[in-house]
């Protein structure tokens, strides 16, 4: 079951992003694409377009990730990511997701809160706690 | 029919997951000769052995970057410890030139002592930068190089001194230890080249060896001792006080006698 990506999006060349209603923000991986610096930085970009003065949660569904490199990984993690965001759900599912999921816990721990999830439903679930915090 | 050719099929699949494990395989014994060219090459998301393959992929990445910072880690603090040595050996070799003018002996020998103390903490510098380990290094090496300078500072060329080594090849000491240890047998090597021997023969003994949970430094001489009215408390010179102190930055206690030679034993 992946996310149902909605009109509104912000679409880029690797990722949907947009605001939930219930004030969390999502991103979604898109299937077969290696995600690069440059996919990552665009990333940071249009979830920071989503700020509207207050931090909010992301959640993220590397379900279809197929491979992300080194710069891209250390990217995320690093301080710029957490400007306007305040916690991380990451929803892992396929093999590679679950591993690029555990070096978030691990190596590239990101600099927010960051937790990972088997459905988006748990991952939102626990990251409403951040929201309007 | 039909189940041969399953069975086919199951050994097509598993052989092609045993091309696929061997692969990965390569890929982690190349990263373990650090040969970083080599990639796990990614082709269905939903396999377990991607997923394996995956994990590979970027820890060879992470030993990657951090076999290159520690490289570079290693080449800043030789350089640091190569440029302490050539800052020492430049303060050396000024005091060397400042003797050149100088007639008074009194002088000249204070600067020869200060000479050696520097060129003693300089050669734990040079010993570290030299070494495959930056923390660490060999005692006996360390000792023998020292014992030569000093020697050439000291001896005149028809002395007949032998130094004599009870020290393990295995010990080996950070730069905490290194630098009182070579000061401390700066002092105590010069005060026996300078007043043991006046006949210019003789033996010193330097041993270093582990006992019980701690180490003793003991340098013995077989000269003249101190005369029958020194006394260490009225009598000690900077040379001695100095011993003093660096024992204590051993955390250690210092015993000398005077027995047909002098013996000082550090237990540290």
């Amino acid at each position: 079951m992946f996310m149902q990506i909605p009109e509104n999006a912000i679409e880029i060349e690797g990722y949907y992003t947009w605001m939930g209603d219930d004030g969390i923000a999502r991103t979604s991986v898109k299937p077969n694409i290696d995600i690069t610096l440059e996919h990552a930085m665009e990333n940071s970009k249009a979830v920071t377009s989503l700020y509207k003065g207050i931090k909010f949660p992301l959640l993220i569904d590397s379900r279809n990730i197929k491979s992300m490199s080194y710069e891209a990984r250390h990217h995320f993690s690093a301080r710029g990511r957490d400007v306007k965001t305040n916690a991380f759900g990451i929803v892992i599912g396929s093999s590679i997701s679950r591993v690029l999921g555990n070096f978030y816990l691990g190596i590239n721990k990101p600099a927010v809160p960051t937790k990972l999830f088997d459905n988006e439903r748990d991952a939102a679930e626990w990251l409403k706690q951040f929201c309007n915090s | 029919m039909q189940f041969v050719s399953m069975m086919e099929q199951k050994q097509a699949i598993s052989l092609s997951d045993n091309t696929r494990a061997n692969e990965i395989l390569e890929v982690i014994l190349a990263f373990a000769r650090q040969d970083f060219d080599k990639k796990v090459i990614i082709r269905d998301d939903n396999n377990l052995l991607d997923g394996i393959g995956s994990g590979v992929n970027m820890l060879g990445e992470e030993l990657q970057h951090s076999t290159i910072s520690l490289r570079e880690k290693e080449q800043l603090l030789k350089e640091i410890h190569h440029r302490v040595k050539n800052n020492m050996q430049i303060i050396s070799s000024l005091l060397n030139l400042q003797s050149d003018n100088i007639v008074d002996t009194k002088v000249l020998s204070l600067l020869r002592e200060s000479r050696n103390r520097i060129n003693s903490m300089a050669l734990v510098h040079e010993m570290l930068y030299k070494s495959n380990d930056l923390s660490k290094i060999g005692l006996r090496n360390y000792i023998e190089s020292l014992t030569s300078s000093i020697r050439q500072s000291y001896a005149s060329s028809d002395a007949d001194i032998v130094f004599e080594y009870d020290i393990s090849e295995e010990i080996c000491f950070d730069i905490d230890k290194m630098i009182p240890i070579g000061l401390i047998l700066n002092e105590v090597i010069s005060n026996s080249l300078k007043y043991a021997f006046p006949d210019k023969k003789g033996k010193i003994d330097l041993v270093l060896k582990p006992l019980e949970h701690q180490y003793i430094l003991s340098v013995s001489d077989n000269g003249i001792g101190f005369k029958s009215d020194f006394d260490v408390d009225k009598d000690s010179q900077l040379g001695i006080q100095l011993i003093y102190m660096l024992t204590e930055q051993l955390n250690g206690t210092l015993t000398l006698e005077s027995k047909g030679g002098v013996c000082y034993s550090v237990l540290f």
